[in-house]
């Protein structure tokens, strides 16, 4: 059995990181997806860092190979009249459309929803704006980096009594991506119950808040903006990530209640600290949590951080370092799961990719194919799916129109 | 004909560290029929806060109120053999298990796929776990914070040029919210699938894999060119930095393309420094940042935080403002759009919280209940649902078993 979207197929317009995000779930997922894209117009991530030597390309990117895999790709230039028809052909074939443009740019280039619901009436379409269709703020340009600040998290993150932070990285990016996903899967669902399809409206604004119940929540509850507390939470301690022995190296321990904390203090072989009334109960450690993340540092400044994991994890206390690239991609355990995908591509040939969050028991899901080079699919889809002529072929690329 | 895109279904849901609650919910608000089975004691979230005035009760937790909105609260002690019946029962009519107990606990519960998919083909089950159901660190014990770790985000953040300071935790249990999310889309995939073929099937979700799946470039780093990456990411293009306003409020500056930060430098009424050779193009002003930020910084220092978004806005240049709760809850925008919800909970008073991170224009997504009080609907689904008498309840009950 293949993956359960075997036989859905996606008109992928989507660039930079939100929208395929998004369509690479339905890839995961056995859909067969069709990112439209054009050397008129190069996706941002074709262009960014990590390439293989320094290199740039348009195939090279380890940013783009990472979030397309299993995906196909044609030229198309959608600017032209004669794109956007043969965009309508693909969509006509197809059972999802995802854009991520800003709001309105799909309908002015003439492939709105209710353009494209002409040709396929029981499409399920996407809109994965910054700010939503709608709304004053909603011809605004939005890029993932910026989303993180907007929505509010970056006045919620960061080291007590210091500047608003961002958290290292377009967290609205991949966040839309993955609700995006649940709504297409939601709306194939219904239709396939109901023989309609419908548009789907997302702001990566709003899915992002959506991540932040607990801060609104203390807003609605007591006015108050929660105030910036580092690694600090109210309902754990210690709850930090605690320097160790050698350059830049970490340790992250976070204890739920007493016995996790006794039993910290067992592997640390301190237990004077367990009994210090300073420390006995959580209200303790709140009320004291200077020191006694001053004496949990001075444990772990003595301390390897892989090894002192293993130690804490054996005496059932939760803790792991914070994990680098490297340590990630050399991690035994994600290995052991086959979490990372190797698969030959084109031009930077076998690199390691994060794989798939989810197993599947009964409908396995897979990454068949390296992210594609920029037009590899132009065979497939022009001449076996759209049956254009060579000469239909010949004409399109001369006019620049498959590009 | 269905009004909403999940109605009809029926999920089981069980709860330990809000990744269940947040799949559950992102169903139950487009009309999935979600029963919570909590022990008597309650689902942890309970216990969790943020509380009105900082005073802690089960019912007016503010991370359970948010994850718990259009649900049925059952209590079941399913440790017990009439409690396992009641799970039994609720299992052979429900379409989907989802929930979060750790592997070996979960085995010793009667909770492992096998043992709860057993004679019930259609059913769904989705587990979500630290660290998966096989491997090494499978039962490895895990909170948020330690997920982040495992799964390389606290690493990414944290702030440059402070060696000192520690990598850091983005607010919120976001592990959590990531795999729920993530435990969404595959039950979906599954429930899509059973559509075609009749089966269910078992689905498991790592919480660290869902975090390392999104680390932007910055894993790709390492296979590709074997570079390990700094916090805050790898910032490999310039500007991408906060500066203050003159009001106090921060602005994020951000020019992604070449072309924004032409636009930039209009706005900017082109000093000087943005002509030199180190400030040419994307990639140099981010080897160069630490010499170019002071002159940014005193730009941006001018303006107020409003009137510097609405200008580089203005010029398609895609700055934001560092909200805050209560900018966001004042936003023009965001009323235009509906976004925020207002939910009259009995215990904690009505509260403006997020709405629908997505609107379908044929099937709407709703809060309908607010949520459960501990043990609301024993009586609803026990009796009416499944048919126990009064007397069978009231001896569940007895039994500390409901």
């Amino acid at each position: 059995m293949a993956g359960p979207l075997e036989g859905i197929r996606v008109a992928d317009f989507t660039w930079v990181w939100a929208g395929p995000t998004c369509t690479m779930q339905l890839a995961h997922m056995g859909a067969e997806v069709i990112r439209m894209e054009s050397m008129r117009r190069v996706c941002t991530l074709r262009m960014l860092p990590p390439w293989p030597d320094g290199q740039p390309g348009v195939n090279r990117s380890g940013y783009f190979n990472q979030y397309n895999q299993g995906k196909r790709s044609i030229q198309l230039d959608i600017s032209k009249p004669d794109g956007v028809e043969i965009a309508k052909q693909i969509v006509a074939m197809s059972d999802v459309a995802v854009e991520n443009f800003a709001s309105n740019v799909i309908d002015r280039l003439g492939l709105g929803y209710e353009e494209l619901r002409k040709v396929k009436p029981d499409l399920i379409m996407i809109s994965m704006s910054g700010y939503g269709r709608g709304g004053p703020e909603s011809g605004y340009v939005s890029y993932g980096p910026a989303q993180v600040p907007l929505s509010g998290m970056s006045q919620l993150t960061g080291y007590a009594g210091w500047q608003p932070m961002h958290v290292g990285m377009s967290y609205g990016d991949p966040n839309a991506g993955l609700h995006a996903a649940f709504a297409v899967l939601s709306a194939l669902f219904y239709r396939e119950r109901t023989g309609r399809g419908q548009y789907i409206d997302m702001s990566q604004q709003e899915s992002t808040m959506a991540v932040l119940g607990e801060g609104f929540m203390e807003y609605g509850m007591n006015g108050v903006q929660p105030p910036r507390n580092g690694n600090r939470v109210a309902h754990m301690a210690p709850h930090g990530v605690f320097m160790c022995a050698g350059e830049d190296r970490w340790l992250s321990i976070a204890c739920a209640n007493d016995n996790e904390w006794n039993a910290l203090c067992g592997v640390m072989n301190r237990p004077e600290l367990a009994a210090d009334p300073r420390f006995r109960t959580h209200a303790d450690r709140k009320a004291n949590e200077d020191d006694l993340e001053a004496e949990i540092m001075s444990w772990t400044l003595l301390q390897d951080p892989l090894e002192a994991t293993e130690r804490l994890q054996a005496g059932g206390v939760a803790a792991s370092p914070p994990l680098v690239n490297r340590e990630l991609a050399e991690d035994p355990h994600l290995a052991s799961r086959d979490f990372f995908v190797e698969k030959e591509h084109p031009e930077v040939g076998v690199r390691q990719h994060a794989g798939i969050p989810w197993r599947m028991s009964d409908t396995p899901c897979d990454v068949w194919r390296a992210a594609p080079v920029m037009g590899q699919d132009n065979d497939y889809v022009y001449g076996d799916l759209l049956g254009l002529s060579n000469g239909q072929l010949e004409d399109l690329k001369a006019r620049q129109v498959i590009y | 004909m269905p009004e909403r895109a999940l109605d009809g279904l029926t999920i089981i849901e069980h709860n330990r560290t809000g990744a269940a609650a947040y799949a559950a919910k992102l169903m139950a608000d487009l009309g999935a029929e979600v029963i919570k089975l909590e022990p008597p004691t309650g689902d942890p979230d309970r216990y969790l806060g943020p509380f009105p005035g900082g005073e802690p009760h089960a019912e007016k937790s503010g991370t359970f109120l948010y994850l718990n909105c259009n649900k049925q609260s059952v209590t079941l002690d399913i440790t017990s053999d009439s409690g396992r019946q009641v799970l039994e029962s609720l299992l052979r009519d429900a379409d989907a298990v989802i929930h979060d107990v750790p592997p070996a606990e979960a085995e010793r519960l009667g909770l492992g796929s096998r043992q709860l998919r057993a004679g019930k083909e259609r059913l769904v089950t989705t587990t979500i776990s630290p660290f998966g159901e096989s491997g090494p660190h499978r039962d490895w014990k895990a909170y948020d914070l330690t997920t982040l770790s495992a799964g390389g985000w606290t690493w990414l953040n944290g702030w440059p040029g402070h060696p000192e300071m520690p990598p850091l935790r983005p607010f919120g249990r976001q592990s959590a919210y990531q795999a729920g999310v993530n435990a969404a889309v595959a039950t979906m995939g599954a429930l899509f699938a059973r559509l075609r073929t009749g089966r269910g099937q078992h689905v498991e979700i790592s919480a660290q894999e869902c975090i390392t799946a999104i680390l932007e470039m910055t894993f790709a780093f390492w296979p590709y060119m074997n570079m390990p990456t700094a916090r805050w990411g790898q910032r490999p293009i310039h500007p991408i930095d906060f500066f203050q306003c003159k009001d106090g409020g921060w602005i994020f500056v951000l020019c992604v393309e070449e072309h924004q930060w032409q636009r930039l430098v209009e706005l900017m009424d082109t000093p000087e420094w943005t002509q030199w050779d180190v400030a040419a193009n994307r990639f140099v002003r981010a080897s160069n940042w630490d010499a170019l930020r002071p002159f940014m910084e005193e730009w941006a220092s001018q303006w107020t935080t409003d009137e510097l978004y609405r200008a580089a806005q203005e010029k398609r240049i895609p700055f934001a403002p560092a909200s805050t709760l209560a900018q966001l809850l004042d936003s023009e925008h965001l009323k235009a759009r509906g976004f925020f919800v207002e939910v009259a909970y009995p215990e904690a008073r009505r509260i403006t919280q997020p709405g629908a991170p997505f609107k379908m224009s044929g099937a709407p997504w709703e809060i309908r209940t607010p949520a459960p009080a501990l043990g609301q609907h024993n009586e609803a689904v026990l009796g009416e649902r499944l048919g126990l008498s009064t007397a069978e309840i009231k001896s569940l009950h007895g039994a500390k078993v409901a």
